[in-house]
């Protein structure tokens, strides 16, 4: 009996990181992304991948393989129903996932609390910001705006329209949302041509228009980055328990802004040594000060917290899941 | 002002920014002749290179390869018939109809020269406006966004045939177009329109698949059927000759050129339309030169007028592009917004101060467009004759190559096997509608303005109600838009004054 655990013991180290220092040696390692070159998932994963290498046993190579399509829903469904869990596919798709699992968009066949999370590379931090030159100084200011303001979006889906959708509908902010812009870029060149007076987006494509004194800030969700900590949080301002549930809702996937998963089932030692290697590149002195430089900012959040994350999302009553439905749609 | 434009041309004229502008101008001209793979997906993978450059090199590197792009794919669609670039299809239809005349030399010879003349022509548009294009870039709302994604569909009058029927026929096949437009999530409401049930049309038609095979496999399947080369019969010494005689077709349409590289810029500094439409409103206007009916017939059949113009357009629209892309930190394009993300690695911040405190780096911008283009177009050149030279090659040597490149190129705009699918369709109604005489250009317009025009049309009305048809610009667009539409009609009674007369 006893020598039966011995074994079974000398079985477990074994299978430990160490011996996976010969597992991934000579392997290359393919990150999975669910969207075209060019975009701020793409971007990170690239960062990621020159610097991941250095920090996994065996220093394999890490390459980027791009899987667009259905707002990412293809490459989840790839990694959950065909990639081998064998530590050597990773992926790395739209944040709002989650969503498109709680409100049953068609198409979807994975479960995101299956997947192992090895965790988030970044939080996404939205604010809505307003033309410097408008009357309204504060939040408070904005709600009790008499004119309606205009606020430019891309579309459902995005935070470019619903974060400003909730401020409207649940806590009567006088908005008028204009959806349909190509892109962000496309909404801060009506910004500038005073077509709209406004548009919501995550802080680090707003901030040099910020810097430019082009757009002040006035109202965050609940995630938050340095130097907006003083910034009002919508959820504060929720009139009754069922509007901030939904707000809630909707910013808590940008917890987990840059997921980053494993395939279902993969054994635990490998989960264990990503877990490992990934905490210890977003942390690589090296890859922040080049991230500061492209403006990616990386925050780290570990995997047990981004699963921790997601169950909050997902365990939501029927009724604020329908409620929720109402006025969010998945997208981007 | 001067000053600047000296001492930029002084910048990337140092030996290492010009070595990297070197290697950029290599990468680009394969990318080009690269059926599929587009510039933009160059540049994202070509970014991490920059890291350790400094702003002149970096810029000298990536927009020299970006700026050869266009030019080399140029090359793939005469010689093939196969869309080297999204933003190279319309040269196709009077390009490759003269490649399989024997006329590849001249073909290439003028569309080179003409992309030469545009890039020039675009980059003195970008120097020019430097101290105009906030102005001038404010003045275009959506609302008169709208009118230009108008204006664009009125050239669908131009791109048909002519007479009753054959305009019919154009504007369903535009309406087609806009129809496909319409496929994926809409902006406005977050519905999924025509998708079939399958994930791969949330995001809407893929234009490069679309393309190529609209117009790659009715030319794979014509040159199987025909069992020659593309140039049929013809002996192989006369196809390069006529590269000068090419030349000599742009300066005797001097003006046509120089206007199309006019419109071609137009659409580069509005950010929002697209470098793939600029292409096609430049062949429509170059068709509107043809003084009689017969000549207007020769379009499509392989006039060097529909060569010229969007050879001339292709080109200069990338000086247009970076005007927003510099002045407001806002790219026009996918390749701008990539270029924009080499601008922040490298600590600086596109916006007004662009054109004043780094006025010097903005003007090597300019330089590199020149020299990337004039090397390239030099580079070409002395290759011509063997470039022509492979329409001489026996079809069936050439098909495979083509057709592997055809399916790796759209297969690459995805990563999936519903890539190759979508260009096997669109390459049977291509087939089907060549050999119906139907025209393919309008149904490519409408799948290019579709979205653009229902989604600022949405905008505008939200915005100013019904106001926005008031706008002086508005006015004055649909009013060019209506003249677009009647120029046809125009153009068919003066022609048939004429030979009355005769």
């Amino acid at each position: 009996m006893k020598r039966r655990q011995l074994l079974v013991a000398a079985i477990g180290l074994a299978a430990s990181p160490l011996a996976l220092a010969q597992s991934f040696g000579g392997k290359t390692v393919t990150i999975i992304v669910g969207y075209k070159p060019g975009g701020g998932y793409d971007a990170t994963a690239r960062l990621l991948a020159r610097y991941l290498p250095k920090h996994l046993p065996g220093k394999p190579t890490v390459i980027v393989q791009n899987m667009p399509g259905g707002n990412s829903i293809i490459a989840a469904n790839h990694l959950y129903n065909v990639a081998k869990p064998d530590g050597l596919t990773i992926g790395t798709f739209n944040r709002n996932l989650p969503i498109a699992q709680l409100t049953s968009v068609e198409g979807v066949k994975y479960d995101i609390t299956k997947f192992q999370w090895i965790g988030s590379a970044a939080n996404e931090t939205t604010i809505l910001a307003i033309r410097s030159e408008l009357p309204y100084k504060t939040f408070e200011e904005l709600r009790k705006a008499k004119e309606q303001v205009v606020i430019g979006s891309t579309g459902p889906g995005a935070n470019t329209h619903d974060f400003p959708l909730l401020l409207k509908d649940l806590l009567g902010v006088n908005l008028k949302i204009v959806s349909g812009y190509s892109s962000s870029a496309d909404i801060m060149l009506a910004v500038e041509r005073k077509e709209v007076d406004g548009r919501a987006g995550s802080f680090t494509s707003l901030r040099p228009f910020i810097e430019r004194n082009l757009v002040k800030p006035i109202v965050r969700a609940r995630s938050t980055e340095p130097g907006l900590e003083n910034l009002p949080v919508d959820e504060s301002f929720a009139p009754n328990p069922r509007a901030k549930a939904i707000m809630a809702l909707r910013s808590a996937p940008e917890l987990i802004a840059r997921p980053y998963v494993l395939p279902p089932k993969t054994p635990a030692p490998i989960v264990a040594a990503m877990r490992e290697a990934f905490a210890k590149t977003i942390q690589d002195p090296e890859l922040i000060a080049e991230g500061k430089k492209t403006k990616t900012e990386l925050e780290f959040t570990s995997g047990d917290q981004a699963v921790k994350i997601l169950a909050e999302v997902l365990n939501q009553p029927k009724e604020i899941v329908q409620e929720f439905s109402k006025y969010i749609k998945f997208g981007e | 002002m001067l000053e600047a434009l000296w001492e930029g041309l002084l910048l990337i004229l140092q030996w290492k920014p010009f070595a990297f502008m070197l290697v950029g101008v290599l990468v680009g001209f394969w990318v080009g002749l690269l059926p599929g793979i587009g510039g933009a997906t160059t540049l994202a993978l070509m970014l991490p290179f920059i890291y350790t450059m400094q702003p002149v090199e970096a810029f000298a590197f990536l927009l020299g390869m970006h700026s050869v792009v266009a030019t080399t794919g140029d090359i793939t669609s005469i010689l093939f018939g196969v869309p080297g670039e999204a933003t190279t299809a319309a040269i196709i239809l009077d390009g490759h109809a003269m490649a399989k005349r024997g006329e590849a030399g001249r073909a290439l010879g003028a569309a080179l020269t003409a992309s030469l003349i545009g890039a020039l022509i675009g980059a003195a548009a970008l120097a020019l406006a430097i101290p105009i294009v906030r102005p001038l870039v404010l003045t275009f709302g959506s609302p008169e966004m709208f009118m230009l994604a108008i204006v664009g569909l009125a050239f669908i009058a131009s791109l048909s045939a002519q007479g009753a029927r054959g305009m019919v026929r154009g504007f369903l096949a535009g309406g087609l177009g806009m129809m496909l437009a319409m496929v994926g999530q809409d902006p406005q409401a977050g519905v999924a329109r025509f998708t079939l049930g399958t994930l791969y049309l949330w995001q809407g038609l893929d234009l490069v698949p679309v393309l190529v095979g609209l117009f790659a496999i009715p030319e794979i399947i014509d040159l199987a059927v025909r069992g020659t080369s593309i140039a049929g019969g013809v002996p192989a010494g006369r196809i390069s000759r006529g590269a000068l005689e090419g030349v000599k077709d742009v300066f005797r349409n001097f003006f046509l050129t120089i206007r199309c590289a006019l419109i071609g810029t137009f659409i580069g500094i509005t950010p929002g339309l697209g470098g793939a439409v600029a292409q096609w409103m430049a062949y429509g206007h170059a068709t509107q030169s043809a003084r009689t009916p017969e000549e207007r017939k020769g379009f499509g059949a392989g006039d060097v007028r529909g060569v010229i113009g969007p050879g001339a357009a292709c080109n200069s629209k990338e000086g247009g592009a970076l005007i927003p892309t510099i002045a407001f930190g806002v790219p026009g394009s996918t390749s701008m917004a990539i270029l924009l993300g080499g601008f922040f690695l490298l600590g600086l911040v596109p916006g007004p101060e662009m054109l004043t405190k780094h006025l010097a780096l903005t003007f090597s911008l300019v330089w590199t467009i020149v020299l990337a283009n004039v090397i390239t177009v030099v580079v070409c050149a002395l290759l011509l004759n063997r470039l022509a030279g492979l329409t001489n090659v026996a079809g069936h040597r050439l098909i495979p190559v083509i057709l592997v490149l055809v399916f790796i190129g759209s297969f690459t705009s995805n990563s999936q096997y519903a890539d190759i699918l979508v260009t096997l369709v669109f390459g049977g109604v291509g087939y089907l509608m060549v050999v119906a005489g139907w025209p393919r250009a309008p149904l490519v317009l409408g799948l290019v303005l579709g979205k653009i025009a229902e989604n600022y049309l949405y905008i505008s009305v939200a915005r100013y109600d019904a106001a926005w048809l008031a706008r002086p610009v508005v006015v004055a667009l649909l009013v060019v838009a209506a003249a677009v539409v009647c120029y046809p009609v125009f153009q068919a009674w003066r022609g048939r004054r004429r030979s009355q007369h005769a």
